[in-house]
C-alpha cells in the first residue's frame, strides 16, 4: 500500500488543479468538469482515511461518504447542465463572464 | 513499506501521474471535446486508485456513474452549447491570478499535510481490505435514512433538470 501522506499529497495536487480550472476557464461546462475533479480528490481522500483507519477506529464512514458524494455529484451535474443549456438558449453563450443577468 | 518499494506502490504512482497529467489536460486543452476526453482518463485514474485502496465497490460506482453517465451528460451539454459563429477564448482575463491562487492553495495544502504527523498503522499488513459486505451492511443499517434521502434527492434533481432544460410552451 502507498503511504497515506503520498495519497493525500496527490489528492491535494488534484484538488488544486481543479481549483485552477475553476478559476481560469470561461466555459461553464469546463468549469463544471474542474469542480468534478475537486470532488473526486475529496472523495478519494475520504476513502484513503477510511481504508487506513477502519481497523483502528472500527468504522468505514469515509467510504459511505464517497458513495454519497458520487451520487450527489450526478444530481449536481444534471442540474448544472440543465441550467447551462437553458442559459445557452436564452443568451446564446456558455461563457460565465458573458452571463451577467444578475448584475446590479 | 517494510520491504522497500512494492508493486502496489509502483502502480499507485503510475496511476497518480496519469491522473494528474489528465487533470492538467482537462484544464489546459484548447479543444473542449479533448478536455472531456482527458476528464475520462482522469476518472479512470481515480478508479484505479480506488482499486489499489481495495474498495472495489467505490471503483465500480465511479466507473458506472462518473465514467459513463456523467461523461455522456457532459459531452451532450458540450455539443449542445457550442457557439459556432466565432472562435472563443477558452480562458478568462484573470487567468494569471487564478493560477497563482490555485498554486498558493496547493502549497498550503501540501504544507499542512507534510507538517502533520499521521498515526497510520506501521506495517502495511495492518491495513485490512474493506469487504463489499461490510460496505453494504453500513449503508443499509447505519446509513439507511441518508441513503433513502439521497435517492429522493437524485430523482428530484433529475426531474428539475428535465424541467429546466425543456422548452417553454410559448417558445415555439
Amino acid at each position: 500500500m502507498p503511504a497515506l501522506e503520498h495519497i493525500l499529497v496527490v489528492n491535494a495536487i488534484l484538488f488544486a488543479i481543479g481549483a485552477m480550472g475553476v478559476l481560469t476557464r470561461r466555459n461553464a461546462v469546463l468549469i463544471l468538469l474542474s469542480v468534478e475533479l475537486m470532488l473526486n480528490a475529496v472523495s478519494l481522500n475520504m476513502v484513503a482515511f477510511a481504508v487506513y483507519g477502519h481497523v483502528d477506529f472500527g468504522n468505514i464512514t469515509g467510504i459511505v461518504f464517497a458513495f454519497f458524494i458520487i451520487v450527489i455529484a450526478a444530481a449536481e451535474v444534471a442540474l448544472a447542465l440543465g441550467i447551462v443549456v437553458r442559459t445557452f438558449r436564452n443568451r446564446a453563450t456558455a461563457n460565465v463572464d458573458e452571463v451577467n443577468l444578475l448584475k446590479w | 513499506m517494510e520491504d522497500g518499494v512494492t508493486a502496489t506502490q509502483v502502480v499507485f504512482w503510475i496511476l497518480a501521474v496519469v491522473m494528474l497529467v489528465s487533470a492538467i489536460g482537462v484544464i489546459t486543452a484548447g479543444n473542449i471535446v479533448y478536455a472531456a476526453l482527458f476528464f475520462i482518463a482522469a476518472l479512470a485514474g481515480v478508479a484505479g486508485i480506488y482499486l489499489i485502496l481495495t474498495v472495489e465497490f467505490i471503483a465500480l460506482v465511479q466507473l458506472l456513474i462518473y465514467g459513463s453517465a456523467v461523461v455522456i451528460l457532459i459531452l451532450f451539454a458540450l455539443m449542445l452549447t457550442r457557439a459556432r459563429e466565432r472562435p472563443q477564448a477558452l480562458f478568462g482575463r484573470s487567468r494569471p491570478l487564478g493560477i497563482a491562487a490555485a498554486l498558493g492553495l496547493m502549497a498550503a495544502l501540501i504544507g499542512g499535510i507534510v507538517a502533520t504527523t499521521w498515526t497510520t498503522p506501521e506495517s502495511s499488513s495492518a491495513i485490512q481490505p474493506v469487504g463489499l459486505q461490510t460496505i453494504g451492511d453500513a449503508i443499509f443499517t447505519i446509513w439507511i435514512v441518508p441513503f433513502i434521502i439521497v435517492g429522493v434527492l437524485l430523482s428530484i434533481a433529475l426531474d428539475g433538470a428535465i424541467m429546466l432544460a425543456s422548452p417553454d410552451e410559448d417558445d415555439n
